[in-house]
């Protein structure tokens, strides 16, 4: 009824029945957005929450994984954590074994003969030694093939190694090590003999020691008192085994024109003897100590 | 001082013009930076006398002065040619040099090698055969011996100025000798080494190089002297590799794995060490044409090819050495060209088999 009081009082309201119309469904979803704004803007706060309560979570979630990876990382550095001690102990003691076995390996070379593995095969090493003073020491560096081959040495060349690894390396290569550290040993040996003369027996000696490289032939003429009245002696001394550091045979002469006197010649004969049975520069030593006098119970 | 006795010393109140003049030439040939040292080494002249020459003159007029105190002391021959020799010593390089090898006969005694011994038989041998020749000698380290030998002939004094040098290590089979002009001497040379040094036979071998100390080192196998040890501080594997892959992370090596590899191949071959130097390696080839591509004029040839092939350069072997990590050959090597220290040639002939 009341649409036909509208529709009555034409006059006062403005267009007609559809306007009338249109301003009610104008209200209408006005009132009904009115409705669904505080839904929509709630529906929108909640959305909202649940995503700012998520990203709360998400970042003391990561705050705490961070607190955690620096707290393992000064306790790492600080050592303070008890169970990461027993670790420590563990690593020292290996360390130290470790160098305890190189050091052990290192040592092997004053048995006389050492070697180390190498990539090809092994790298052998010779160490030489007279009257106990650690003298040169020389290398062989082998190839682990069939047939056995030396890759590259330091054997001095007048050594015959040729002859000893035609004989020994494919059959025996024991028999070729012992073989090869006895010549250089005996040549070590010889050398120390001959340079200790040269070096420490200058005194006594007339002239230059004449040598070799094997040093095994050796020529000089010496005076057993360097000073006094003594003859001068030539000797001549050969080293025919090459195994050896004694000569093999001993010339003692005199140069002079004049006949020996007897005690002359007992000197010499017994100077030949000394020169066979003991080391060239001990031999020295002995005259240095006894002066023209030489101790007969020094010849053993 | 010491002085070789006897021979052929000129004992005359004046010096023989001759041997005045070789004295002024050898002098003459000397640096004035080394005249001091080499002077010093020849040891004839005395310290107090040196010391009366003034060294800051014209070289001509300081030759003269020191010519002058030679014959004031009585200068021989032979002490001419030690300060020759001592010259040749200092200048090794300016000679080229070939290696002989001697062998002797099966089942010797040890050789107990006598120096004295070995140079009277030397001379006496040379002596023998030619009436007129110098011969002197010079002791040098390691038991060796340089040798020099001035050649004349039946009617005519030696030359003084063509000498020929020996260097010979005492108990090893081999004799270094300078290339000298006069080939015809050298069989004689070889026969006097030979007998002196108690061998039965002499052989050239294919090996020559201005660098006396490499010849050595080649065939005395001296070249290789890296030997590992427990000893050592460096271990080897920390060894850089001379490969400069890290040195900028923007930079990218394609083929990494292939430079690695010919790296460890060249290090296999020519190893750590520093090569012996050598100025050449010579081919003489006699070989048949050989080809992929069927036909041709060459292939169908019967005869073999001769040709030279030459290999210079002032260290060859490092040169070699260098040759796969820079890229310019393929890793490893052709064997003709490494297994030169190892078997102690430089020149070789190759015939097809």
């Amino acid at each position: 009824m009341e649409l036909a009081n509208t529709l009555s009082q034409d006059g006062e309201s403005r267009g007609g029945v559809l306007a009338h119309l249109e301003r009610l469904e104008t209200q209408v979803s006005r009132s009904r957005k009115k409705m669904e704004e505080p839904q929509s803007a709630q529906a929108e706060e909640s959305a909202l929450g649940t995503r700012i309560h998520e990203l709360r979570r998400l970042r003391d979630k990561l705050r705490a994984e961070v607190k955690q990876h620096q707290a393992s990382v000064k306790a790492s550095t600080t050592n303070v954590e008890p169970d990461q001690t027993l670790e420590i102990t563990e690593q020292e003691s290996l360390k130290r074994k470790w160098e305890n076995v190189k050091a052990i390996l290192q040592a092997y070379r004053f048995t006389g003969i050492s070697g180390k593995l190498t990539s090809r095969g092994v790298c052998v090493c010779i160490s030489t030694a007279f009257e106990g003073n650690l003298l040169d020491s020389y290398f062989v560096d082998l190839v682990m093939r069939k047939p056995l081959q030396i890759h590259h040495h330091s054997i001095p060349v007048f050594i015959p190694l040729e002859e000893i690894s035609a004989k020994y390396l494919q059959t025996n290569i024991q028999h070729f090590l012992f073989t090869l550290c006895e010549y250089l040993n005996a040549y070590s040996g010889r050398k120390y003999q001959a340079d200790r003369l040269q070096s420490d027996f200058e005194a006594f000696l007339a002239g230059p020691l004449q040598r070799n490289s094997l040093c095994n032939l050796l020529s000089f003429t010496y005076k057993a008192e360097p000073e006094g009245q003594s003859f001068p002696f030539c000797a001549r001394l050969l080293y025919k085994d090459l195994t050896t550091t004694l000569p093999t045979d001993v010339t003692v002469t005199y140069q002079g024109t004049d006949a020996l006197s007897t005690t002359q010649e007992e000197q010499r004969a017994a100077h030949e003897n000394l020169f066979f049975t003991k080391p060239l520069h001990q031999v020295f030593t002995s005259f240095a100590r006894k002066g023209d006098k030489l101790d007969m119970s020094l010849v053993s | 001082m010491r002085r070789e006795p006897a021979g052929d010393v000129v004992r005359a109140k004046q010096m023989d013009e001759t041997v005045s003049e070789f004295f002024r030439r050898t002098i003459l040939k000397i640096p004035l930076t080394e005249m001091m040292t080499i002077l010093k080494t020849w040891n004839f002249l005395s310290e107090n006398q040196l010391q009366t020459v003034n060294f800051r003159q014209r070289k001509e007029s300081l030759v003269q002065d020191l010519v002058l105190l030679c014959e004031e002391n009585r200068a021989s021959l032979n002490d001419a040619a030690l300060l020759d020799i001592i010259y040749t010593q200092f200048h090794r390089h300016q000679k080229v040099w070939d290696v002989f090898q001697m062998s002797k006969g099966p089942g010797e005694d040890t050789d107990l090698f006598d120096m004295e011994q070995f140079k009277s038989s030397f001379k006496k041998i040379l002596k023998r055969a030619l009436k007129n020749v110098t011969v002197s000698f010079r002791d040098a380290e390691e038991n060796a011996v340089w040798i020099r030998i001035a050649w004349g002939t039946q009617y005519r004094k030696p030359n003084q100025y063509k000498p020929a040098y020996v260097v010979y290590y005492s108990q090893t089979p081999y004799a270094f000798t300078s290339s000298s002009q006069l080939k015809s001497n050298l069989p004689l040379l070889g026969q006097a080494l030979t007998i002196a040094s108690k061998h039965h036979q002499i052989v050239k071998m294919d090996l020559r190089s201005r660098y006396l100390d490499s010849l050595k080192a080649i065939v005395f196998k001296q070249y290789n002297q890296i030997f590992e040890t427990h000893n050592s501080t460096t271990p080897l594997q920390e060894r850089s590799l001379g490969l400069d892959i890290n040195m900028d992370s923007r930079i990218i090596h394609e083929n990494k794995t292939e430079k690695e590899r010919v790296q460890r191949v060249t290090q296999e071959i020519f190893g750590d060490y520093p090569q012996p130097r050598l100025e050449f390696a010579q081919y003489k080839l006699e070989t048949k044409f050989k080809s992929d591509l069927n036909g041709g004029i060459l292939a169908e040839r019967e005869e073999p090819l001769r040709c030279l092939v030459k290999f210079s350069s002032p260290h060859l072997l490092e040169a070699l050495k260098s040759l796969a990590p820079a890229g310019i050959a393929d890793a490893p090597l052709s064997p003709l060209l490494t297994c030169i220290p190892n078997k102690g040639m430089n020149y070789f002939k190759i015939r097809d088999k």
